[in-house]
């Protein structure tokens, strides 16, 4: 797997003179944050591996029935919105993965990801019946979602790193219940901390902070 | 900005049927409280003024308490949220 490491003094930029050195596209990509300062940030940007991390078009996927139903069912609702899409199924994935890739799907994933997550209730709804109960379909539009738990997750490791070293708990920015979701389980494996949630939605936030502290 | 108190409350409504949906894990939230965040939302006078707002805040209050699944109150309060930008973008 070819990585370059990129710096620029936001993550974006960081990020983009990664891309430029690689000649890739973000959906390509993971994004691994090594350092965040004020004035400069540090990135390690890897070029996915196509065999193991690709998405594949549901034709390769003629095995997982359902995918397939619900992939046509998503690309059908996407081609009456009039957005020019294409929509695979994420190899490996449990529960069933949608990405949606094309051009300028920026809209499609809207403020802070609400219009990605109101196209996946709506496709949730839409497939509903071909689904076991308790199933769901996760949809991703440019790997927004798989970028925003690595992002998230990224920041529980260095709110830990920081709470072994001073002992304090630190609360972080309000987030979504998937992006919380990641967090608990990135960490849910330290036995130096622990993570809890306080407030309400949509601040509803995550606390990291010792264990010892947690068991007292 | 009238509209913005509105909108605050139906994303209100939505992150706590979505915290359903996406089961964080760090909290019970039952339909009783989804019931109340929709109320909430429909004690507002704005969402009077923007058409089919209240239709389908309405529509999301009986979704909750027929026990439809949470993906399809969601996708109701979601048009909800639509039809008061649209409305505001109209007037």
């Amino acid at each position: 797997m070819r990585s370059v490491e990129g710096r620029g003094r936001t993550l974006d930029e960081a990020v983009d003179a990664a891309l430029i050195e690689l000649g890739e596209t973000r959906r390509n990509v993971d994004v691994k944050v090594l350092r965040e300062g004020t004035d400069e940030t540090l990135v390690e940007v890897t070029v996915i591996d196509p065999a193991a991390a690709s998405s594949v078009s549901a034709p390769a996927q003629g095995a997982n029935g359902k995918a397939e139903t619900v992939r046509t069912l998503l690309e059908g609702l996407l081609k009456h919105m009039g957005v020019r899409a294409q929509v695979m199924v994420r190899t490996g994935s449990d529960p069933i993965t949608l990405d949606v890739s094309g051009r300028d799907l920026g809209a499609l994933i809207g403020w802070r990801g609400e219009t990605l997550r109101a196209l996946q209730s709506v496709t949730n709804v839409m497939v509903g019946k071909h689904l076991e109960e308790g199933e769901r379909v996760i949809v991703d539009v440019e790997r927004y979602r798989q970028r925003r738990e690595h992002t998230v997750r990224e920041i529980a490791l260095r709110a830990a790193r920081q709470v072994k070293m001073t002992g304090d708990a630190i609360t972080l920015d309000a987030m979504q219940a998937f992006e919380r979701r990641a967090i608990h389980l990135a960490l849910e494996g330290d036995p130096d901390v622990t993570s809890s949630s306080i407030g309400e939605e949509p601040d509803r936030r995550v606390v990291v902070g010792p264990r010892k502290a947690a068991a007292e | 900005m009238q509209g913005r108190s509105a909108a605050e409350r139906i994303r209100k409504a939505i992150a706590v049927v979505n915290a359903v949906v996406d089961g964080a894990g760090d909290e019970e939230i039952t339909p009783t409280e989804i019931a109340e965040a929709i109320r909430d939302c429909l004690e507002l006078p704005e969402t009077a003024n923007v058409p089919n707002v209240r239709k389908f805040l309405g529509e999301a209050l009986d979704a909750t308490s027929d026990g439809m699944p949470a993906d399809f109150v969601a996708m109701t309060l979601y048009a909800a949220l639509g039809a008061l930008q649209e409305g505001h973008l109209l007037n």
